[in-house]
């Protein structure tokens, strides 16, 4: 029933009202010519409210005619009489124009790039090889070829043995599939010696191939051979062997860093005054806002992104990036001894730590205060360390 | 003469008899007997809307009360608030709460 009341509603219908002595003649012609009457209500002694089709209402003069009753239109209802209030707004035929545009623009484009079945830094030179070619949150899909890209990525990212590339409405997938690393193969035949990668203090050996040319507690400077592939016989008729030589020469290193102290030092205040500025994000462009500025001479700024977040763990490509700065006043600070030693020792480990090789490991800490002639004074740390030196070199000759 | 005779003889005897040859036929085999014919069926489904199929017309429609010519005679249904749902020529709907359903009224 309620598939018929939306049916009329598209098509239109009339309220109509008979007025006359012969109502039940003129419904009963109605009836006859095929003309679809409903809701057929006594209103009083001689009028009868009803409802008809259009089509229907058209054909009913005759029937009306020949029965004697007057029909008149109480109102006018369905799709096609609120239609036609429209049809002289111009604005609202714009609007619909306008709204079908952007509909269709919009779902033209893509505002999701999903990368699965790799890590971070595949994902990022995937990402490197998607902006090189100018596809993102925004580019129509039109001019977007899933196998060209697809064919991109295998040819400028390594360790992907395969990459699939699929649009589904406005979201890109990308989909690759890792290499397993090639296990690393000492290759027998590739002869060559172990040599000392920096100066050290020998304090633990292990060989499994060559001829040793050091022992246990001699110091090494930096490209002393360490282990030789060359190998003696015992008589000097059988010649010699040249191997791969292997090993692990554990060492005792050094490593230093001098800091000059300082006794001052400009430390930022802030002094609680801050300004806010405001951007709204449209894909990756900013627009700023009204009043936006920059409120101080000096100041530190934190700012922080919100996104707009849609349903199912999507994000909308439109967000607020709020920028906040905090004004600050730079004010030197007379250090005593000791606050300058520690913030060089501060300075001084954080510079070596980078120097250190990975699998080093710190014995020992010595911090040394030197003063020179001219009155500058400085720090020295050094670090004790224990790790294996042995590099390997080719072996030269035949 | 003889003619004429014998058809208005055969039509005044199937005018009498309850049963049309179709409905005889339904009955032998043991068919649903509104397929055939034009007798009125009348499907009330609670009290709220009668259904009637196979009718001729409407006769009377006043406030609470229909007469509808069928076959079989005319129907009358009475009740309040009595409207005609809709109207096609096979079927027609009686809304409203209704009281009764008499025919020969």
């Amino acid at each position: 029933m309620f598939l018929v009341h939306l049916w009329n509603y598209i098509r239109g219908y009339v309220i109509i009202i008979a007025k006359g002595g012969g109502i039940e003649r003129f419904i009963n012609i109605c009836t006859r010519r095929q003309i679809l009457l409903w809701d057929i209500a006594r209103k009083d002694s001689n009028s009868v409210v009803m409802k008809a089709s259009l089509r229907g209402f058209m054909l009913m003069r005759p029937a009306a005619r020949k029965s004697g009753c007057r029909v008149r239109i109480i109102k006018k209802c369905g799709l096609p009489f609120f239609l036609h209030r429209f049809r002289k707004r111009r604005g609202f035929k714009v609007g619909l124009f306008f709204f079908a545009a952007l509909i269709t623009l919009f779902t033209s484009m893509i505002w999701e790039i999903e990368i699965r079945g790799c890590s971070r830094d595949v994902a990022e030179q995937i990402m490197k090889v998607l902006d090189d070619q100018d596809i993102g949150k925004g580019s129509f899909k039109m001019g977007i070829d899933p196998n060209r890209i697809a064919a991109d990525i295998l040819l400028n990212v390594d360790d992907v043995a395969w990459a699939g590339v699929q649009i589904q409405g406005v979201k890109m997938t990308i989909s690759v599939q890792n290499i397993i690393p090639r296990p690393e193969v000492v290759d027998e035949d590739q002869y060559c010696n172990l040599v000392a990668e920096r100066d050290g203090l020998i304090t633990k050996i292990e060989v499994l191939a060559g001829t040793l040319k050091v022992k246990e507690g001699d110091t090494v400077t930096k490209g002393q051979l360490l282990v030789s592939g060359r190998l003696e016989s015992q008589y000097p008729e059988f010649g010699t062997r040249n191997v791969h030589a292997l090993g692990k020469i554990t060492a005792r290193t050094w490593y230093d860093i001098k800091v000059p102290l300082s006794y001052e030092y400009t430390k930022r205040i802030r002094t609680g005054r801050t300004h806010e500025n405001t951007y709204i994000r449209v894909l990756n462009m900013k627009i700023g806002l009204f009043g936006n500025r920059n409120a101080f001479d000096l100041y530190d700024s934190v700012s922080y992104d919100r996104t707009v977040s849609g349903p199912f763990n999507s994000e909308f490509p439109i967000g607020l990036t709020v920028e906040k700065q905090y004004e600050v006043t730079e004010k030197k600070v007379k250090l005593t001894t000791e606050e300058a030693e520690a913030l060089a020792l501060k300075n001084a480990r954080l510079a070596l730590s980078k120097e250190l090789s990975p699998d080093c490991r710190v014995l020992d800490e010595r911090v040394n205060i030197l003063k020179s002639e001219t009155g500058d004074t400085c720090l020295e740390l050094i670090l004790e360390c224990e790790e294996d030196i042995a590099g390997k070199e080719p072996l030269g000759g035949d | 003469m003889k003619r004429v005779k014998k058809g208005s003889d055969k039509g005044e005897k199937s005018d009498r008899s309850i049963l049309s040859i179709g409905e005889k036929l339904a009955k032998l085999f043991e068919l649903p007997p509104d397929l055939f014919g034009n007798r009125p069926k009348v499907t009330a489904v609670g009290r709220g809307e009668v259904l009637i199929e196979n009718f001729k017309g409407i006769m009377d429609f006043e406030e609470g009360m229909v007469r509808i010519n069928t076959n079989n005679g005319v129907i009358k249904i009475t009740g309040s608030g009595i409207t005609i749902r809709e109207i096609t020529s096979e079927a027609i709907i009686i809304g409203g709460k209704i009281s009764n359903i008499d025919y020969d009224a």
